[in-house]
């Protein structure tokens, strides 16, 4: 239960023990209660102020099932909220076998000097000068680095988007294979950690220091418990390993509400092409494999590595949201133009969904035509390039929009919606409205919901209530470490029963169920508060005009929840 | 009546002759209804499937009925 704080202008290192404040603290809950108490909420988002925190979650590290997600907190450039955007991989494992609860990076190294901060087996920090490193992409970046330190060692690093402080940068997540195709893609975090001057993270994988479980006895039976739970749930067992995220390209297409053509249809033309399903025999047809296993404890296997017509590997894993924003929002219905721009995406460290939904905000503004695939990677390619126009690009669908004069641009605080249009699914809609991290489908997507026939996607009835549950599960959810898949897995009461147990048995502490869910809302209240104290108000909390005024086919109905509605959500 | 179903996530498995292009043609009584089509396809509702037909998720007793072409999908969370 250590914290390692690292002051890039100076250059120092200080490991200390987790203050009272944070204790018990993981994942998002840890980031966004950090950044509330010690981040000024007026400063500048790439400046020497802000604080760029890692935190593994609560669970991450132990032998629980699917736990690998790594949470990254700090005030965003590109929403000016809070955020927090976690990722998949081998990092939060690695962080939590050496007990290390928290890595906040304070300061500003000076203009265009880069650093790698590593992490060896003991848990001892170090930075390394790393200016031979600048202007690299992703994939030859950590290809060296696990020349230099060995096979086992985990990477989170940004790509020149992120050097060069582009506002849709990611910062990109090394796999169990060493690729560093996870991404936490949303809030333009690359662009904080260029400007930190910190280019890679790096954590030995073999530590052997994790936090004591107060009772590992208890432990033991939960994770049983949990393994059983999550190996015969439908959808993680089934589904996911045959056909993944992108699974969902048939429900909700067939639901009328896969934002197309810039938002202007629900429906893809040509969109079985791009299925999941489709997917999975393109994949199997080539010899790539389509149940691939990307992060450290999965025992899901949802991810899956794309190849092309020779067998050569393009990218890995094509997720839905991907899918989406360069094929569904470009009106482009090809999976090796997707995966191409995919890998170009994860190369140059940008947000794949930031970036799709700019690439169809330009073409929606007569740049270039819906379905032109060569201008799409042209486009994309010119990030990679940083030509002025490619940071347009890199800076996310508003500063395209701002750019073309249009006005026909899908942000919430400044951030694209995800793959849900909120005219077809309402609460989606409620989500992105009102979540504090801008529009984020990861915050408390609704979907499962409507595919359940527990709520009817056009009626405005339940969506309030049921995004603000899902918001404050969500919020528990992100501070455990769990993937979203496993998380969902576990929604029955005997399943949270067994989560609850393995969570008390780990910290030594008897949280109910209500804490746990206390726990949620107390995230979303830092959250919030923060929010506020960087200027927000119920006002920023509105979708786009465009989706009150102009009905989407093929329901053609609008976004409908009023503004007193939305600003009911967190009475709490 | 005749109706074309199409099959989505992994309920094609279970017909090996099944083609997705042309989906798989159906004949359902007068007056059935989804969880009617679900169970002449031995397809049980508790895998989380459902039926979507014109941009939207049937409910279990909805009349299929007129309809020429519907899609037979797998409940999921995303994404």
């Amino acid at each position: 239960m250590k914290i390692i704080r690292v002051n890039m202008n100076k250059k120092t290192i200080r490991t200390e023990d987790v203050p009272q404040d944070y204790a018990g603290l993981g994942g998002r809950g840890l980031t966004s209660i950090m950044i509330n108490a010690e981040v000024p909420p007026k400063c500048d988002p790439l400046g020497p102020e802000n604080k760029l925190i890692f935190a593994p979650g609560s669970l991450s590290g132990t032998s629980l099932p699917n736990t690998s997600r790594i949470s990254i907190g700090a005030k965003s450039p590109l929403t000016g909220t809070i955020k927090e955007s976690n990722a998949g991989g081998t990092v939060a494992a690695a962080l939590g076998r050496l007990g290390i609860t928290a890595v906040i990076i304070e300061g500003q190294a000076p203009e265009g000097d880069f650093s790698f901060l590593r992490i060896d087996e003991k848990g001892d920090a170090s930075l390394i000068p790393a200016q031979e490193y600048k202007g690299i992409q992703t994939y030859p970046l950590v290809e060296k680095i696990l020349e230099s330190y060995g096979k086992r060692t985990s990477v989170l690093c940004i790509g020149p988007a992120g050097e060069s402080r582009l506002t849709a940068a990611s910062i990109q997540s090394s796999d169990l294979d060493g690729r560093p195709c996870r991404a936490a893609g949303r809030g333009g975090l690359g662009a904080v950690m260029g400007a930190k001057g910190l280019k890679a993270l790096i954590v030995d994988q073999r530590g052997k220091n994790a936090d004591p479980i107060a009772d590992p006895q208890a432990f033991k039976e939960a994770v049983k418990a949990i393994t059983e739970i999550i190996k015969t749930n439908p959808m993680n067992a089934e589904v996911m390993p045959k056909v993944g995220t992108a699974g969902l390209v048939a429900p909700v297409n067939s639901m009328g509400a896969f934002p197309s053509y810039n938002a202007r249809k629900g429906v893809l033309d040509g969109w079985e092409e791009i299925s999941g399903e489709r997917l999975a025999e393109i994949i199997q047809e080539r010899g790539g494999n389509p149940t691939h296993t990307g992060c450290s404890q999965c025992i899901i296997h949802c991810s899956n590595v794309f190849v092309d017509k020779e067998g050569k590997y393009v990218t890995s894993a094509l997720e839905y949201e991907t899918i989406w924003s360069m094929g569904g929002m470009t009106g482009i219905a090809d999976l090796d133009t997707i995966a191409r721009l995919d890998n170009l995406c994860d190369n140059i460290g940008v947000d794949t969904m930031s970036t799709g939904v700019a690439v169809a905000v330009s073409m929606d503004a007569g740049y270039k035509e819906f379905g032109d695939s060569a201008a799409a990677i042209e486009m994309v390619e010119e990030i990679g390039k940083g030509s002025e126009f490619g940071k347009i690009l890199g800076n996310g669908p508003a500063a395209v929009g701002k750019h073309f004069n249009h006005q026909r641009v899908p942000v919430v605080k400044g951030q694209s919606i995800a793959a849900y249009d909120p005219r077809g699914m309402l609460g989606n809609g409620v989500t992105f409205a009102t979540s504090p991290m801008g529009a984020d489908h990861t915050a408390g997507n609704v979907v499962g919901k409507y595919l359940e026939q527990k709520l009817d996607p056009l009626n405005p009835e339940g969506q309030v209530e049921t995004s603000r549950e899902l918001q404050i599960t969500n919020a528990a959810a992100d501070c455990t470490g769990l993937c979203f898949m496993a998380y969902e897995g576990l929604n029955t009461p005997e399943a949270r029963k067994a989560l609850l147990k393995a969570i008390n048995a780990k910290s030594g502490t008897q949280p109910m169920l209500e804490d746990f869910l206390e726990l949620g809302i107390r995230v979303l209240k830092a959250e919030r508060e923060f929010n506020r104290k960087a200027g927000f108000t119920n006002e920023d909390d509105r979708l786009p005009r465009f989706f009150y005024e102009e009905p989407l086919p093929p329901h053609n109905t609008v976004f409908t929840i009023s503004d007193e509605k939305l600003d009911s959500i967190f009475d709490f | 009546m005749k109706m074309r179903v199409k099959l989505f996530g992994t309920l094609r498995q279970r017909f090996p002759d099944y083609r997705h292009q042309q989906g798989m043609e159906v004949e359902i009584p007068d007056g059935a209804t989804a969880k009617d089509l679900l169970s002449l396809l031995r397809i049980s509702e508790s895998n989380g499937a459902v039926v979507a037909t014109e941009g939207r998720i049937l409910k279990s007793d909805d009349r299929i009925q007129g309809r020429a072409h519907v899609n037979v999908l797998q409940a999921m969370h995303g994404g």
